[in-house]
């Protein structure tokens, strides 16, 4: 995976077959997760249309984190708000999960073939005007993977990049993590190696991209 | 914003904190990037590169912090958009306790 650079035709990065593959993936799960867990009926992100129904609490932890209560103290508030954002909120998270999926692997309805054919070179586009949803939808990811992980706080994160790298071998693993480490909601060792390398790379793809988006945002404001 | 008048700004001052008793608040999460955070408050709220760090890294260092301040029907539109790009963010009023710190 290399980072995101600014190019004329957009954002443009490498990524191997298996990290769009992996990264699509992920993010289609989310959308499904998010769609079961907020109620929403299937076809609500297809059509657009405004869908009156019933916003429950998320039961997933995960889907807590992406839809969260509006007000810490005050229950009628939050709920009073969830039920007049929940809706619209996970349908536009949904929406933008599956375009960022397309964009990535290439397999919606606009691409022909497989990721082979749309995709060689391993070249992902990410046109300006549909970045923001991009990182949105690597945002969301990260959070259902950092929530699925264990990452409770800042150490945790450290800690998690740190036995990534190791397992790449690009840190020492002489000062490395702790073998018993259980952290990560019941993941096994295998489970956690894999889905903290998602992590990883996903947060990789996404602190390039907003160092070129800041960067060309800011430029924008010294011209105004 | 632009008034001269210092008198008519204070009387408006006053009106508006009168009327503007409500506060979006982010809250710290280890995920979300400390470069995202601060695009989030450059380019939805428009504010400047200083201004937006300097929240950003209250968010990051506090554990929270005021990052608009309205009447309530705005601050629900401002904590909506924090939740759809991912923000940990809630409303309440600015007299509450821990809603001391204004943007």
């Amino acid at each position: 995976m290399s980072p995101f650079r600014a190019t004329p035709a957009g954002y443009v990065a490498r990524w191997e077959p298996v990290e769009r593959e992996v990264l699509a993936r992920v993010a289609r799960d989310v959308a499904g997760l998010l769609r079961s867990d907020a109620g929403l009926p299937d076809d609500v992100t297809d059509t657009g249309l405004a869908f009156t129904g019933v916003a429950r609490v998320p039961r997933d932890p995960a889907v807590q984190r992406l839809l969260p209560d509006a007000h810490r103290d005050d229950a009628d508030v939050a709920a009073e708000f969830r039920h007049l954002t929940q809706t619209d909120l996970a349908a536009s998270k949904v929406a933008r999960l599956l375009a960022f999926a397309e964009t990535v692997d290439g397999t919606g309805d606009g691409a022909d073939g497989g990721p082979d054919d749309a995709f060689s070179g391993g070249q992902v586009l990410v046109a300006r005007e549909a970045a923001q949803d991009f990182a949105g939808a690597l945002t969301d990811v990260r959070l259902v993977l950092g929530e699925r992980l264990g990452l409770d706080d800042d150490a945790d994160v450290e800690h998690l990049h740190h036995e990534v790298l190791t397992g790449l071998g690009i840190v020492d693993e002489a000062d490395g993590a702790d073998p018993d480490e259980t952290d990560g909601a019941g993941l096994d060792a295998e489970q956690r190696s894999y889905w903290g390398g998602v992590f990883v790379a996903a947060g990789f793809a996404q602190e390039s991209l907003m160092d070129e988006m800041l960067a060309e945002l800011r430029a924008r404001g010294a011209r105004d | 914003m632009t008034s001269s008048a210092t008198q008519e700004d204070t009387r408006t001052e006053e009106v508006s904190r009168l009327a503007d008793p409500w506060v979006t608040i982010v809250w710290n999460d280890p995920v979300n990037l400390m470069s995202y955070v601060a695009y989030v408050f450059e380019s939805y709220f428009g504010y400047p590169e200083a201004k937006a760090k300097k929240l950003m890294l209250q968010v990051h260092h506090e554990g929270r912090a005021v990052v608009s301040t309205g009447p309530r029907e705005r601050m629900e539109v401002d904590v909506q958009a924090m939740h759809g790009f991912g923000l940990w963010a809630t409303l309440q009023q600015s007299g509450a306790p821990g809603a001391g710190v204004q943007a």
